[in-house]
C-alpha cells in the first residue's frame, strides 16, 4: 500500500510537472524587438513603457528589447532578414524600409488595419509608408526642424536671432570667432555634420536646398535637380562651410554637443536636439525658435512593422503591441514622455507644453514641413537613397575641395541621378 | 568499426587512413567555416542579387557583375587606393618596428618598460585607436593642426580628414602606429635567435655596425620578416575599421580600398552581387600576393 501510494504520488507529481510544461510551452512567447532608441532619454522611456503595457495585458508574452547603434543598424537589419532570422517587431528609418518592402519582408498592414477598423487618415506621414500600394509600416514620427540658438553669443556679437537666409549668414559671421586670438576658431556661427554617412549628410545640405526652393525631384519622381533654385541652394551651403562658419569633420554628434557646450550660436536640427541641449554646458541659456532656413526640413522619420515571415500567432501579438503604439494614450505620451510630436490626429496634446515648454513651436515646425511636402526622402528615389545620397555628398564634397562652380555640380549631380535612377 | 568498414588500421598499407580519419574533424570545420562562406560569396558574385536570402532561389549565372566591375573607374581607384595605402602602411611599418625592435634589443636602463611601451598599440582595439587618431586628426580642434600652427609650420587649421592627400597620410599614419608592434615583436623574437658569436667575430673582423646590420642581422632575419611582410600586407589588404571609422574612405574616394568598397556596394547600396564579386577579386589578389611573396622568401634566406 505504501509503495502505491508512492508509486502514486510521484505519478501525480510528474503529471503535473509534464502539465506545467506544456501550458507555459503554449504561453510563453518572447517577441524580439530591436531598435537604436532603447537608450535614448525620452524615446526609451516611451518604448519601455509601451512594452510593459503591452506585457501588462499579454501573460507570458514577453518583448526583448535590443540595441543596435544606428550608424551599424542598416547592416544588422540586413543581415538578419538575410539569414532568415528578422526581429518580431520591426524598426527602421523611412528612408530604408523600403528595401526590406521591396523584398518582400515586410507583413502587408492593409489586412490587420481593416480588420480592427483602423482609418489613418490624417495619420501624418502615412503615405510614405505605402510601398507597392501596400501599407508595409506605421509612421511613428513625422517632424520638422527647429533652430535651437544661444542667445549670449548672439548678444555678444550684436545680432538678433535671424528669420531668413540672409539675416542667417550674417549671424553666422559675426559670430564665428577666434576668442584666445590662437590662430584655431573656437567659436562657431553654426555647425553641420561633414563627415560620416549620407544620410545625415543630405539632411543637413537640404536647410539651404529647401531654403532657395529646389528639391531632389518633383512629385512624380522626376529628377530636378539643374535648376536655378538648385545652384543657390548649394552656393548657400558652399558659403557657410568655405568661409568656416562651420565646423568640419565633425558628425552631428559632436556638433550638438558643442552646441549644447555654447561653442555653436546657431543649429538646425530636428526635435531630438532638446535632449543634448539638456545636458550641455550652456544647458539653461539655449532657446528654440522657428527656423531661419524655410521651409523646415522635416518629414518621415522612423517607422514600426512586422516580419512577413513569422507565425500567425506571432503576427497577432506584433499587431497587438503596434495598436499598443498607436493608441491615443501612448500618442500622447509620444509628446509628454518623448518630447516628440506624435503622427496621429487623435492624439490629445493638450497642455503637453507644461512638460515641454517648446512643443507648440514643434507642432508650428511640422505643420510648416507638411505644408510645403517637404520629406528627407525624394519620391523616384527611395530604394536607391543610399546610392543616391552618397553620391551628392560627394559631388558636393568635391565642390568645395575642389572649389567647383555650383552651376557645374548640379549638372554632375543631375546626370549621375538619373543614371542611378535608371539602375 | 574500422573492421566492419572493412578496414585494418593495423595492417602498413592502410596506416596513411588513420591520419585522413584523424585530420577529418578539422578539415570539416575548416571546410564548413572558411570554404562554405566561400562558395556562397562566389555563387553571389554570379548572380544579379541585390538583397540575399538563405535558401532563396537562385538568379540566373551571368557575368555582368565581372563585366561592370572591370569597366568600373571606382574600382579601379579602388585598386590603386589598396595598392598605395599596402605599401606605405607596410614599408612604413616596417621600417618602424625594425628601429625599434633594434632599440630595445640593446642592454639600458628602463629597456622593459620600452618593450612594454612598444607593444602597446597592438593591444589597443582598432576602433580605440582609431578614435583616439581621430581626435588627433580632427580638423576643428585636433592636436595635430595645433601642433603645426605653434610650430609655425601653417596659419590655420588643417582638414585632415576632408582634403584627399592629408586624409590618406592621416589614415597612413594610423595604420603603420597600429601595425609596427607586430613587426617589432616578430623582429625581436628573429633577433634573439642571432647567435653572439655571429656579431663577436664580425667585430674582430673590423665589420662596422652597418656593416653588421646588412651582413648578418638581415639575412638572418629574412626568414621572419618574409613572414612578417606577408601578414602585414595581408591585414593591410583587409582591414576595414580603421578606414571605416577614421574616413569612411572619403573625400572623394580617396581612401576607398577594396574592403570599403565590398562594404558599401553590399550594406550602403544593397547589391550584394556586385558586392561579392569585388570580394572574390580582392581574394584572388591576396592569394597571389601572398604566394609572390612567400615563393620568394626562401630565395633571400
Amino acid at each position: 500500500m505504501k509503495h502505491l501510494v508512492k508509486k502514486a504520488t510521484t505519478a501525480a507529481l510528474v503529471a503535473s510537472m509534464l502539465c506545467t510544461t506544456a501550458m507555459t510551452a503554449v504561453q510563453a512567447e518572447t517577441l524580439r524587438f530591436i531598435s537604436w532608441q532603447t537608450d535614448d532619454g525620452g524615446m526609451g522611456d516611451w518604448w519601455r513603457d509601451a512594452i510593459a503595457t503591452f506585457e501588462a495585458a499579454h501573460e507570458g508574452v514577453k518583448i526583448e528589447f535590443t540595441k543596435v547603434e544606428r550608424a551599424s543598424y542598416a547592416d544588422s537589419m540586413t543581415t538578419l532578414f538575410a539569414g532568415g532570422q528578422p526581429p518580431h517587431i520591426v524598426h527602421l528609418a523611412s528612408f530604408e524600409y523600403q528595401t526590406f518592402a521591396e523584398n518582400g519582408w515586410m507583413e502587408n498592414l492593409d489586412p490587420w488595419l481593416k480588420k480592427d477598423g483602423i482609418d489613418m487618415t490624417g495619420w501624418a506621414g502615412q503615405d510614405t509608408c505605402r510601398w507597392n500600394d501596400e501599407t508595409a509600416c506605421i509612421m511613428l514620427l513625422y517632424f520638422g526642424f527647429m533652430m535651437a540658438y544661444n542667445p549670449d553669443i548672439l548678444a555678444e556679437a550684436g545680432v538678433e536671432v535671424p528669420t531668413n537666409y540672409e539675416e542667417f549668414l550674417a549671424a553666422a559671421r559675426a559670430t564665428t570667432k577666434d576668442l584666445n586670438g590662437d590662430g584655431i576658431t573656437d567659436q562657431f556661427g553654426t555647425g553641420h555634420e561633414t563627415s560620416g554617412g549620407a544620410g545625415q549628410y543630405l539632411t543637413e545640405l537640404l536647410n539651404y536646398v529647401l531654403s532657395a526652393g529646389a528639391y531632389w525631384t518633383n512629385k512624380e519622381g522626376k529628377v530636378t535637380i539643374d535648376t536655378p533654385e538648385m545652384i543657390e541652394g548649394l552656393t548657400r551651403y558652399k558659403t557657410i562651410i568655405k568661409e568656416g562658419l562651420s565646423p568640419v569633420d565633425m558628425s552631428a554628434g559632436d556638433v550638438r554637443k558643442l552646441f549644447a557646450d555654447g561653442k555653436i550660436a546657431m543649429r538646425l536640427d530636428g526635435p531630438w536636439l532638446y535632449g543634448t541641449m539638456k545636458k550641455g554646458a550652456a544647458a539653461d541659456r539655449l532657446k528654440i525658435a522657428f527656423p531661419a532656413l524655410t521651409p523646415p526640413v522635416g518629414g518621415s522619420s522612423n517607422v514600426l512593422g512586422m516580419a512577413s515571415e513569422i507565425s500567425d500567432e506571432q503576427k497577432q501579438l506584433v499587431w497587438d503591441f503596434i495598436k499598443v503604439v498607436m493608441s491615443p494614450d501612448f500618442q500622447r505620451k509620444y509628446a509628454t514622455v518623448a518630447g516628440n510630436t506624435p503622427p496621429s490626429p487623435k492624439a490629445d496634446v493638450s497642455g503637453v507644453e507644461e512638460s515641454v515648454p517648446h512643443f507648440p513651436l514643434l507642432i508650428k515646425t511640422q505643420k510648416a514641413a507638411a505644408a510645403a511636402g517637404v520629406d528627407r526622402i525624394p519620391t523616384g528615389l527611395e530604394i536607391q537613397y543610399g546610392e543616391f545620397g552618397k553620391m551628392v555628398q560627394e559631388e558636393v564634397q568635391r565642390m568645395l575641395i575642389q572649389d567647383l562652380d555650383p552651376a557645374d555640380v548640379v549638372k554632375t549631380i543631375q546626370a549621375k541621378a538619373e543614371a542611378i535612377q535608371a539602375g | 568499426m574500422a573492421k566492419k568498414l572493412g578496414l585494418d588500421l593495423a595492417r602498413p598499407s592502410q596506416q596513411h587512413l588513420l591520419g585522413y580519419i584523424l585530420l577529418a574533424p578539422a578539415v570539416l570545420l575548416v571546410a564548413a567555416i572558411i570554404i562554405y562562406p566561400l562558395i556562397i560569396s562566389v555563387d553571389l558574385s554570379l548572380q544579379n542579387v541585390k538583397m540575399p536570402r538563405i535558401g532563396a532561389a537562385r538568379k540566373p549565372v551571368t557575368l555582368g557583375n565581372y563585366e561592370k566591375l572591370f569597366t568600373s573607374p571606382e574600382f579601379w581607384m579602388a585598386c590603386w587606393v589598396t595598392l598605395k595605402l599596402v605599401v606605405t602602411v607596410t614599408l612604413g611599418s616596417l621600417i618602424a618596428g625594425i628601429s625599434t625592435a633594434l632599440l630595445v634589443n640593446n642592454k639600458f636602463r628602463g629597456r622593459k618598460i620600452a618593450r612594454v611601451a612598444m607593444a602597446l598599440p597592438w593591444a589597443v582595439p582598432e576602433v580605440i585607436a582609431v578614435v583616439i587618431f581621430a581626435w588627433i586628426f580632427d580638423s576643428s580642434f585636433g592636436f595635430m593642426s595645433w601642433l603645426f600652427i605653434k610650430l609655425g609650420l601653417t596659419d590655420q587649421m588643417i582638414k585632415w580628414i576632408s582634403t584627399p592627400g592629408a586624409a590618406f597620410w592621416a589614415l597612413s599614419i594610423t595604420m603603420i602606429w597600429k601595425g609596427f608592434p607586430f613587426v617589432s615583436i616578430m623582429t625581436l623574437a628573429g633577433l634573439q635567435s642571432i647567435p653572439a658569436d655571429f656579431y663577436a667575430a664580425a667585430k674582430v673582423d673590423g665589420a662596422s655596425a652597418v656593416q653588421r646590420f646588412r651582413w648578418i642581422t638581415l639575412p638572418l632575419l629574412m626568414p621572419i620578416l618574409g613572414v612578417t611582410l606577408v601578414l602585414v600586407t595581408l591585414w593591410v589588404f583587409r582591414d576595414f575599421s580603421i578606414i571605416k571609422v577614421l574616413t569612411g574612405g572619403g573625400p572623394l574616394k580617396s581612401t576607398q580600398t577594396l574592403s570599403i568598397m565590398t562594404y558599401d556596394q553590399a550594406f550602403g547600396f544593397f547589391k550584394f552581387g556586385y558586392a561579392s564579386a569585388v570580394g572574390v577579386i580582392t581574394l584572388i589578389i591576396c592569394v597571389i600576393a601572398s604566394m609572390l611573396m612567400l615563393g620568394r622568401s626562401p630565395k633571400t634566406l
